[in-house]
């Protein structure tokens, strides 16, 4: 991967591991895909191929999860890396914030 | 919509004396009270002398914990007596917490229920700290951090019994929640305006709050400090921000943030409304729909946003908006 956004993300995912306390390194390939080492978890992050209605590859082991952007890259990522993780959904209140 | 306040501060710190003065205030009058307190007898309703046009609800148990459903029954049995003419026609409502309860439960409460929406809008969190006591509570009850943490107005009380105004407490409260705003109050005796006045977020000024690494080359050093449990920073933007990069942005905070995110507010410049700022306001995984301003408040077009939570690094959020960014420029340059 190369461009400003596989940078991008290369940064988020780093911050991300950081962040969720997980110890692993992230190499960019040379087939240009990320690939993150963490214990004995692999995952490595691509493209992915034009015909298929994603934008990315998240593939853990034998499991391969696409996704429509780099938000769901990171549900798949942290899924593999921190599975004791439960991601919450965004809810949406109804009630109106500050009247003034 | 009638507004509604969130009263918190720990045990001893001088809420009740706080809304026993407000509530003799004229400028209070028609207020619903609602009191709660840990534990099965309550006292402090009997303590709050309410004018006539006033009138209080007791609520026993804490409100953030198994009570907390309680609370919007208690607010939807208030407005239907109201509407019933059973009670005074009430025209804002203040929940004093327990000095026990965690805010942030209370709000996420207040906001995610349906049938209040039509009538009520969350007016804002005031803290009472007491100026004697306030940094040693804050040091042993993780439960006080968390009610300055989320604070819009923090109100330093028993000012009369401090001997001299601590610099600690100070710095201590600037660093558990610098965009709040600090009142002092001696006797409860503070402008009434203090509990529903609080307007949209405070906005934050290049000087106290960090700029957003690689959209201000001036960028100011953080002023915003750290707490071991709880931080509290901000982060600004120069340029708009596209609605779907904040959509996508608010997703992943839920998702990953989840209870640790003890409040986000800010105003934000969006692309495709340049000339209407919103205003975000999240508890937890829970956002308010952004409420679209007339125009901009001041001059400062910036987005400001400010993040109160629990372990959540600012540096993470930074890589998480620049890679939103930069996804959705490369594809709108697709499609373009």
């Amino acid at each position: 991967m190369t461009g400003e956004l596989e940078d991008a993300v290369r940064a988020l995912l780093a911050q991300s591991l950081e962040a969720w306390r997980v110890r692993g390194k992230i190499n960019r390939q040379a087939d240009a895909t990320l690939l993150i080492v963490a214990g004995d978890k692999r995952v490595r992050i691509a493209r992915a191929p034009a015909g298929l209605p994603f934008r990315w590859t998240v593939v853990d082991g034998e499991r391969t999860r696409g996704a429509t952007s780099v938000v769901g890259v990171l549900r798949h990522v942290r899924a593999a890396l921190d599975p004791s993780h439960r991601c919450l959904r965004l809810r949406i209140a109804p009630l109106p914030p500050v009247s003034s | 919509m009638i507004p509604v306040a969130v009263l918190t501060g720990f045990l001893g710190s001088g809420k009740t004396t706080l809304l026993g003065r407000l509530l003799r205030h004229p400028d209070f009058a028609r207020t619903a009270v609602i009191i709660n307190e840990f534990g099965e007898v309550g006292l402090d309703h009997d303590l709050v002398a309410a004018s006539e046009e006033s009138f209080i609800e007791l609520q026993t148990g804490c409100l953030c914990c198994a009570a907390r459903g309680d609370l919007a029954l208690t607010l939807q049995n208030l407005l239907r007596r109201r509407d019933a003419g059973a009670v005074t026609p009430f025209e804002r409502v203040a929940i004093e917490t327990s000095g026990l309860a965690d805010p942030a439960p209370i709000l996420h409460a207040l906001m995610m229920d349906g049938g209040l929406a039509a009538r009520l809008a969350l007016a804002g969190v005031v803290a009472t700290v007491d100026a004697v006591n306030g940094l040693a509570t804050l040091a042993r009850h993780p439960e006080s951090v968390k009610q300055v943490a989320v604070a819009d107005r923090l109100i330093l009380t028993k000012t009369d019994l401090a001997t001299a105004q601590s610099a600690d407490l100070s710095a201590r409260l600037a660093a558990l929640n610098p965009s709040a705003i600090r009142l002092q109050a001696s006797f409860g005796d503070v402008d009434p305006a203090c509990l529903f006045d609080m307007g949209h977020p405070a906005p934050l000024c290049a000087g106290n709050a960090p700029a957003w690494p690689g959209f201000d080359a001036h960028a100011h050093a953080p002023a915003a400090t750290h707490d071991a449990q709880i931080s509290c920073f901000a982060i600004l933007r120069n340029e708009p921000l596209k609605a779907v990069s904040l959509t996508l942005f608010l997703e992943a905070l839920a998702e990953h943030c989840g209870g640790d995110l003890l409040r986000l507010k800010g105003i934000v410049n969006i692309a495709e409304s340049p000339d209407r700022p919103a205003v975000i306001h999240g508890v937890q995984h829970v956002f308010h729909p952004p409420a679209w301003l007339d125009g901009w408040p001041s001059a400062d077009r910036r987005s400001r946003l400010v993040f109160i939570g629990r372990q959540i690094r600012q540096p993470w959020i930074e890589a998480l908006i620049l890679a939103i960014e930069a996804e959705v420029a490369e594809v709108a340059a697709l499609a373009a």
